[in-house]
This record gives structure tokens, sequence and C-alpha cells, in this order.
């Protein structure tokens, strides 16, 4: 016969102030198999968990249902404690009167009341037919992938070498650097972003522990956390004949780096769809500016290689504008746009340098100072509204534009038009995503798994995102960033071995005709038919209990572990207060 | 040189440094954790919801504070304070101070009777920004970690009457030390992470805006703890001088940001939206109010964060004005806000029911002492400083010493993980380095 305990959280006001905590455990007091019922004021805090702890030793609970907030926050936290005392982790169940019940009913305290006891008779009669389970244990190849060779990944790829592990390094272009190759100058303080990164490259080239592939693409992945296994394809390097160079490498943890690329200006219609000569994008007009910087020369513009005497900057183009174009904003443009507008006014003195904007949003250290610094000194003009029109008028751009602070139309002749254009994933970012398994949001940004507290894994264990490929930000954030994947890595290979949840899928040989349905359904790559045996098997590492081939055995014969049809059918039932189907 | 150990100490028990001291301990490392308040989660615990999912910030948290509580590669030094350093990159020995909680945390078993009978109510507590009371006996949260509590000397009736003693009689395990004195330990570790997070620039400076005379004018974590469920008001939007509900707010971007002349020149980075999220929590609480919010530029620059302003404006009926504003003052029961709209021209007025001001993010005041005693640099706002912009966003001009979070400049929860996270791996390589150079 089963003791049960459960523990009644008010979550401060969150369950309390609409959930009659007191009446709900006065009736859990009657219920059969029910050893020990209580509340308190916040079940995660020190004694509340040592009121769990207690009563298990106390009153020999065979399981435990904790009545709070989503399983997401505690359910970890109450299965540790209640393994202390030497139960189970998995005979302890979590029924959410939080968010499905007292969240909602907020203002219906009897409804609410009600509600929240039938949630935790429904758990009590699923936890009643629990079975304990151990973690299933997973060796970890202590070996590193990052793709994408640009700042984040080169910091990510270094950092793990230097702690010691083989890195491979996927790059598919013939060089390092990424974008940063193609800047100038960085702000705030107008380093030679080559001569930044430059020292970087060589350290990579002569850590032995990473092993380059540059002209590169990853072209399948399987496996699971540490134990990755990717392809990767060498295509030779150009003028050479033969075929790609196909390698697999056996990997415990993966960095996506993958950066970004700019929307392209040919998509902005109003701006004259690219067709408008002396209109370019902000990375071009960077490589101007680094050919300026290089060779002394004033900053000539492509049309007909006149001396840049005035140009105007127009920010957001594409971002901040869901209509048409991202709904985003791009993060970096204001900044680089200001340093842009800078370089220009030392590199060709007289120049003028206009500046249309909605909001300016220099919010990193240092970099508030350094714009306005720029204003004041260089006498850079910031006109803040929205560009409705530009086109060509005999040899000038000519731009249509309305101050939105004096209500003025304007209409500007520039020598050169700098669109600091959104900032998009990189093309093959969305191949990646499918192949790593690793969700993206919908800007097609690959998605961390929590925005708040974990900002730099995603949706597949074991797989991290570095630098613009997750959002756009500047070099500071992403090499921080950068910086924690390796530290993510780090942590998971200081152990032997990984252990995981046993809420996995089971299948009974007995009834499973091998149909073979579960395995294109998997969406982990976790069923295989075994041809020999019929039936079809669970990669116990790579299932993530996700339930979709239980859905779709059409003879029942796959069951969640602690989560078969029968405790769910149970639930049911007894949520809706009839009696359970027999056993 | 051999290290003395493969210790690291994290000094803050803020979202950095717990994010730094977990990854360190996931990773086999023993973490020394010193923490000056009495408990663990830093200013993430006094906040209502995050933005911009709205989701209750400490219920993101305490996972990751009763981790840091029970994880046997952390040694927890709360109520405690670094004062001195000695020695060298690998073998740092670091002095803390450990204040006299007046409780002998090794008896206390956390009940909270002494909290509940203490009938002492204290106003002032730093933790509750005015908005509601502690007791003179207190511990920061119901969910503290440790969950221990620490006596207010400065309001103990026992310690500044010599009468009472309720909570030392009520106390079931006798652990009230009256008598108690702070003292020293000494630590020995081979690197160090300074993650001592942020405080907001005082409002008393800013005389403009009527703060300290005018009780209804707040700063925004004082508008956290009256949005916040577990806060002093339950979660009710109340001004403090009569408890009423507010039928109007004005919020007031960029307090002492982007000020040159007078205040701080820098941005704040994290006011645009947690201003919009207080206005939006306001909004849900009070409906037919009215939330009007004065900004320079708005700054929405992390993911989701535009999306969030848009739908602030055009779904949650927020009203932003761009002006800054010149005077405030109270007429009556209201105060009235006078301003300029730099969008139409015109001058601006408004007569609202509270104010809430988004002052500037600082750096706590003991930083630079113990920048000092440390040996590393801070700008001159008092940020601690890195060794490159771009490429040593982590690392300081002293090996072995890294920074993380709002120490070294303002930022939003997500970047202060990951800066967490980031230290923790720079502190490895820096372990891995001398056991190289060591073997």
């Amino acid at each position: 016969m089963e003791r049960i305990g459960v523990f009644l959280c008010w979550c401060g006001a969150n369950i309390a102030s609409t959930v009659d905590v007191h009446q709900v455990v006065e009736w859990l007091r009657d219920v059969n198999g029910v050893a020990h019922a209580e509340n308190y004021m916040y079940m995660c805090s020190d004694p509340g968990q040592e009121l769990i702890k207690k009563a298990i030793r106390e009153k020999n609970l065979t399981n435990v249902v904790v009545a709070s907030c989503s399983p997401r926050m505690h359910e970890k936290t109450f299965r540790k404690a209640a393994s202390l005392e030497g139960m189970n982790p998995y005979m302890v169940e979590i029924a959410n009167v939080r968010e499905q019940c007292s969240w909602v009913h907020q203002g219906d305290k009897d409804a609410a009341t009600r509600k929240a006891f039938n949630i935790i008779m429904s758990t009590i009669s699923k936890a009643k037919a629990n079975n304990p389970l151990e973690t299933i244990r997973v060796p970890i190849t202590r070996r590193a992938l990052v793709v994408g060779g640009g700042v984040a990944g080169m910091t990510a790829a270094l950092e793990l070498a230097e702690a010691g592990y083989y890195t491979a390094l996927v790059e598919r272009d013939d060089t390092l650097g990424g974008k940063m190759r193609r800047l100038s100058r960085t702000f705030p303080y107008h380093e030679d972003a080559s001569a930044v990164i430059a020292p970087k490259i060589e350290e990579l080239k002569a850590n032995d522990n990473i092993k380059l592939y540059l002209r590169s693409d990853v072209t399948e992945v399987s496996g699971y956390v540490g134990n990755f296994q990717v392809t990767i394809e060498t295509r030779p390097t150009e003028g050479e004949d033969g075929a790609p160079e196909v390698v697999t490498e056996e990997v415990g943890g993966i960095v996506l780096a993958t950066g970004y690329d700019l929307y392209p200006v040919a998509a902005m219609s109003e701006y004259g769809g690219g067709k408008v000569p002396d209109v370019i994008d902000g990375l071009e007009f960077e490589e101007l500016l680094k050919e300026s910087l290089a060779t002394g020369a004033p900053v000539k513009r492509p049309s007909d290689g006149k001396e840049v005497e005035s140009v105007v900057f127009i920010q957001c183009s594409g971002s901040r504008d869901p209509e048409h174009h991202k709904p985003y904003c791009s993060r970096v443009c204001c900044l680089y746009t200001n340093k842009q507008a800078t370089l220009l006014t030392q590199q060709n003195p007289g120049a003028k340098a206009l500046i249309s904007y909605m909001d300016i949003r220099t919010d990193c250290k240092l970099t508030e100072e350094y714009c306005q610094g720029n204003i004041e000194e260089k006498g850079l003009v910031y006109i803040r509204g929205r560009v409705s029109r530009l086109y060509r008028e005999g040899d000038a751009v000519r731009v249509w534009t309305a101050d939105t602070l004096t209500g003025e139309k304007l209409e500007i002749d520039a020598d050169l038009v700098v669109l600091a254009m959104a900032i998009e994933p990189s093309v093959g970012a969305e191949q990646i995503s499918k192949m790593f398994r690793a969700a993206v949001d919908t800007n097609g940004f690959l998605q961390e798994s929590h925005i708040k507290l974990r900002p730099v894994e995603s949706s597949t264990m074991g797989v991290y995102l570095a630098g613009a490929a997750q959002y756009p930000k500047d070099i500071t954030d992403s090499v921080s960033q950068a910086l924690a994947t390796a530290s993510k890595i780090q942590s998971m290979f200081a152990s032997d071995e990984l252990h995981q949840d046993p809420l996995v899928a089971l299948v009974n040989p007995e009834v499973c005709a091998a149909c073979g349905l579960c395995v294109p359904i998997c969406p982990y790559g976790a069923r295989e038919v075994d041809e020999r045996a019929r039936f079809s098997r669970v990669n116990e590492a790579l299932c993530q209990g996700c339930g979709a081939c239980v859905a779709i055995c059409p003879n029942k014969a796959c069951m969640l572990k602690n989560d078969t049809p029968m405790q769910v059918l149970n639930q049911i039932h007894t949520f809706l207060g009839k009696e359970e189907p027999a056993q | 040189m051999q290290p003395t150990s493969n210790r690291v100490m994290v000094i803050g028990g803020g979202i950095s440094g717990i994010s730094a001291a977990l990854d360190l301990a996931d990773a086999g490392t023993e973490v020394v954790m010193v923490e000056r308040l009495p408990s663990v989660g830093g200013r993430m615990l006094q906040l209502s919801e995050t933005f911009p999912t709205l989701d209750c910030a400490q219920c993101t948290l305490t996972p990751r504070t009763v981790e840091t509580g029970q994880h046997p590669n952390i040694k927890l030094l709360t109520y405690s304070e670094v004062v001195e350093m000695h020695g060298e990159p690998g073998n740092f020995r670091v002095k803390i101070k450990r204040k006299a909680p007046r409780v002998n945390w090794d008896d206390c078993t956390g009940c909270g009777a002494c909290q509940e009978k203490c009938p002492k109510l204290v106003t002032t507590n730093f933790f509750e920004r005015g908005v509601g009371t502690k007791k003179a006996i207190y511990t920061l949260s119901p969910q503290a970690i440790p969950n221990k509590p620490v006596i207010d000397a400065e309001n103990c009736r026992y310690l500044t009457e010599g009468k009472c003693g309720v909570c030392s009689k009520i106390c079931p395990v006798g652990a009230i030390r009256y008598d108690q004195e702070d003292y020293y330990v000494e630590e020995e570790v081979a690197a160090i992470v300074v993650a001592t997070g942020f405080d907001l620039y005082p409002m008393e400076a800013m005389g403009e805006y009527g703060y300290g005379k005018i009780p209804d004018v707040i700063d925004g974590l004082a508008m956290e703890r009256m949005c916040s469920a577990s806060g002093p008001t339950a979660g009710e939007v109340r001004r403090p001088s009569d408890g009423k509900v507010p039928q109007s707010i004005v919020f007031i971007q960029c307090v002492g940001s982007r000020d040159p002349e007078h205040h701080k020149p820098y941005c704040s980075r994290v006011c645009c939206m947690y201003t919009a999220k207080h206005a939006r929590l306001y909004k849900h609480k009070v409906h037919d109010g009215k939330a009007f919010l004065l900004y320079m530029d708005i700054r929405s620059t992390g993911k989701g964060y535009e999306e969030f302003i848009q739908q602030s404006t055009e779904e949650e009926g927020l009203i932003y004005l761009r002006g800054r504003v010149s005077r405030i003052y109270r007429e009556g029961e209201k105060i009235v806000v006078w301003g300029a709209d730099t969008i139409s021209g015109e001058a601006l007025r408004i007569d609202a029911d509270m104010v809430v001001l988004a002052t500037a993010i600082v750096p706590n005041p003991e930083q630079k002492a113990l920048a000092e005693a440390l040996g590393i640099e801070t700008d001159e706002h008092g940020f601690l400083t890195e060794a490159h912009y771009k490429t040593g966003p982590i690392d300081t001009v002293s090996k072995g010493i890294f920074i993380a979070g709002c120490a070294q400049g303002a930022r939003d929860i997500a970047d202060s993980v990951a800066h967490g996270s980031a230290a923790a791996s720079r502190a490895q390589a820096f372990l891995a380095r001398l056991r190289r150079s060591a073997a």
C-alpha cells in the first residue's frame, strides 16, 4: 500500500491568495493512501524542503506529491531533496497548481480551491503507478566542435583548446576572422579590426589542440549530448580539382557561432532596391574606409571614384519595420554608423555626414560618451525620421526625409548613401539549425533555451550558441557569450559520464509489429527498427520523452516510463471525478 | 609556480556571481562565494517580473539560489566582505570580514519565529526601499539561501534601548547572540571572480525631481518591490504617502543617466526596458490607470525587446512622450511634472498620482575600496575596467582576477548570466595554465 505525502506550497501569495490551502489539506487528509498532507509558504525554501525530508523519514512515505509551480521550476529541487532521504527521485511528482490554477482563476477562490484539489488528486493517481527509475548514464567524448570561424567561434575554440580539449573548428570560408576581417576600425577606441583579430588567428593556428577545417561545411550530425558524430566536408582549394574530403569528428559538445549577414539592399525597394549607384550597405562602407585608412587617400565613391564630400547614413534600414521588413532592432547599427561618420570626417576633412535615425541606441559601455563626443566634435548631423525615398538625381543621390522633431520636410543630395542594413542570420543558418536540432526564433536566429538564465544553451543538450547567430550583438558581447559556451562545455567535460533523465520511451517487444511508424515521427532520431529481432528499439540517450512515438504507435506498444497510457487515463478520470478504470 | 589550490573565490552572490560559481562548481572546482548581504540572489531577488516575458523573477532565480546553497563544491560566506588580499596569481590569500549576524547560524534552524515575534517594524530597510517594512531581525526573503536571520543593530530595541529581548526569549534553540562581534577569516584561492553588481544613483542627488521631499516619487527598485507578489505590498501598487491606488503614474527615464553636465554621462542600458515593464505591470493591476513614459531615445536592443516596446504602445496603451523633465513638485494631492515634449515642441504638464524615476545604474559604493584591495582598475565612474574592450571583456590587468556582470558596466540579466559563465571559463583556463606550468 502506498504512503503518499502531499506538500502544498503557498508560493507566498501566488497560490495562497487564490487557493484555500488549508481547506485543500483538510480534504487531502481523508484521501485513501495519503499518509501526510501539509502546506507551507515556500516549499522550495530550505525549511520547506526540510518538511518534505522530515515527513519522508518519519512517516516512511513511498511517494511525494508537491503541489506548487510548474515542474520546470523546482521538480529537480524536490527530487533531489527526496533522494537525500533515500527515496527514489522519480517517485516525486509535481502538481502544478500555480500556472494551471491559481494564476488563471484569480477572483474565484471556491472554484480554484476545488480545481487545485482535483489537480492534486489526479497527480496522486499518477504517482501511485510510478516505478523507481535509475538515471541513464552516458559516456562523454571530451572533444569539442565549433561551427563558424568569426570572432565568436574563434574565441570559443581558443578557450576550449587552452583548457586542454581537442577542438575542431569548421569555417566555410578559406580564412578565419569572419565579418571582422571586413571592418575598418572598432568603436569606441578606433582599433584596427584586423590587428585585433590577427593575433587570435595566429594563436589558433599555432595551438596543437585545434584542428582547423577551412572551406568546410558540416553535412551531417548524429548522436547526442556527449557523443555527437559530425561529418565535415572540405572543398579543395580554389583552382584545384578533386573530390571534397570527408571526415567524421566525434565530439561531446558543440558551439554554433555561424554569425550574420546583412539583409540585402535589394530587398529595400523604397531605397532603390540596390539599383541606385552609390547606395551601399554598412559593410561595403567599412571596406571603403579600410582602404582609405590603409592608403591615406580620402574615401571615394564606387560609381566614379569621386572624392566623397557628403554622405547620408540611414539607420534602421530594414530594422524596426514589422510591416515591411524585420521587426527587431539590429543592436549595433547606431554604434557603427556613428563610428563610420566619424572616420569619414577624419579621412575626408570637410565632408558632411548626415545621419537619419529613429532613436539613438548607444547603450554599451562607453558608447554613449563616444557617440555624443563625436557629434559635438565632428559636427555630425542627426536627423530624427525615416527616409521615405531615395533616387538618382544627376550626379547625386537624392534623399527624401522628414525631421520629426521640427516637422520639416527635407530633400538632401549626397555623394554617397550608406544603409545600416538589418542584421539577419547568416546564409545557411537554417540548415545548420535543422542538422543540429537547435531551434530558431521567429526571425531565424538560434533560440536560447531560457531568455534570462540559459542565454547560451540551445534547445538541444550539448549544443551551445555564441555571437550574432543567436541575435545581433557587438564584438564584446559576442566574445563574452563565446567564453560562456566554453564554460558550459568545460563543466560538462569535467565529469566522467552524463546523467540523463530516465523518463524516456519504452517498447513492449511482444506487442510491437516493427511497422516503423515511430522512426520518422521521432524528432530526435532515437528510434530504430531492429530487423532481426523484429521490434523497434529506443536509443535512451537520444530520447527526450516527448511521446510522439506513443501517439503514433498503432499497437500501443510504445509508452513513456512513468507516463504510461494507463497513468494518463487515470489522471483524466480522476480529474473529472470518475472512477478509475480497471488496471 | 605551484597553485595553492584548485579554488576560486567569487565575490558577489548576484546572478552573475551565481552563474560563475555554478559553472565552476559543476566543473569540479571548489568555489568560495563571498556575499555582502545575509543571503545570495542579489538584485534579482528584489525584482518582480522580468522583461520581455514578464516571468516572475524569484521563480526563475530560486532554482539557482537553491542549487548554489546545496552544491557540494560551493562554500558560502554570506554577510561577509573582502577587506584585504595578499599573495600572487595562483596563490591569493584573501582576508574576509564576517559580519556578526548576532544569531548563531550553526544553531539557528530558520524557523522564523524571531522575525514573526519581533515587535520592531523598520521602515528604512535597504532591501524594501521605503516601500514596506522589515523587522529588526530579518531575512531578505522567505526563500533566503541561507535561511538565517540577522539582527539590524541600529534598530533592534534590545541593542539600542536595552529592553525587549523578545527574539532571544522566543528562539527555540537559543541562537540569539546580542553580543556577537565581527570576526575575520582568511581563504586561500588561486583565482578570483569579482561580480559585485550595481546600485542605483541616489535620488537625493536629483534635487530637481523632488526626491526626498515628495514621498510618492520613488525609484525603479522601489517600484519592483511594490510590484512583487512576494513584496511588502503583496504586489499591489499603492503610493507610499497615503496608500491610495495611483490613477496615473509618470515614469521618467534617463534620470541621472546621459547627463554629462550634471550627473552621469553614460546610458544605463536597462532602464528603457524595465520602465516599459513597470508601466505594463501597473496597467495590468490598475486597468484604467494612465501610464506616461518620458524618454530621450527608446533603447530596446535585446532579443524580443523592440517587439515588447511595440506591443506596449500598440496594445497596452502606454503613452510615450519624448522629452526631458524640468521640475517636479507637489500640488495638493497631485504631483506636477513639468517638461517639454520635444516632438511637438510644446511645454508639458502632467498632474500625476505617483512618479517613478529610472535612476542611473552605478557601481556599489564599496566597489572602489574592493578594487583597490584586489589591485584592479576602475574607471572614473567606479566600474571595473576590463583588459581589452573588445577581446578581453572579462579579464583585468591582474592575472587571475576576472570581472563579471554590472560591476563592469550596466547590463541586463541575460548578459550578466553569460558574463558570469564567461568568467568561470576564464578562471578555469587560468587554473589549467597554472597546472600545466607546474607540471
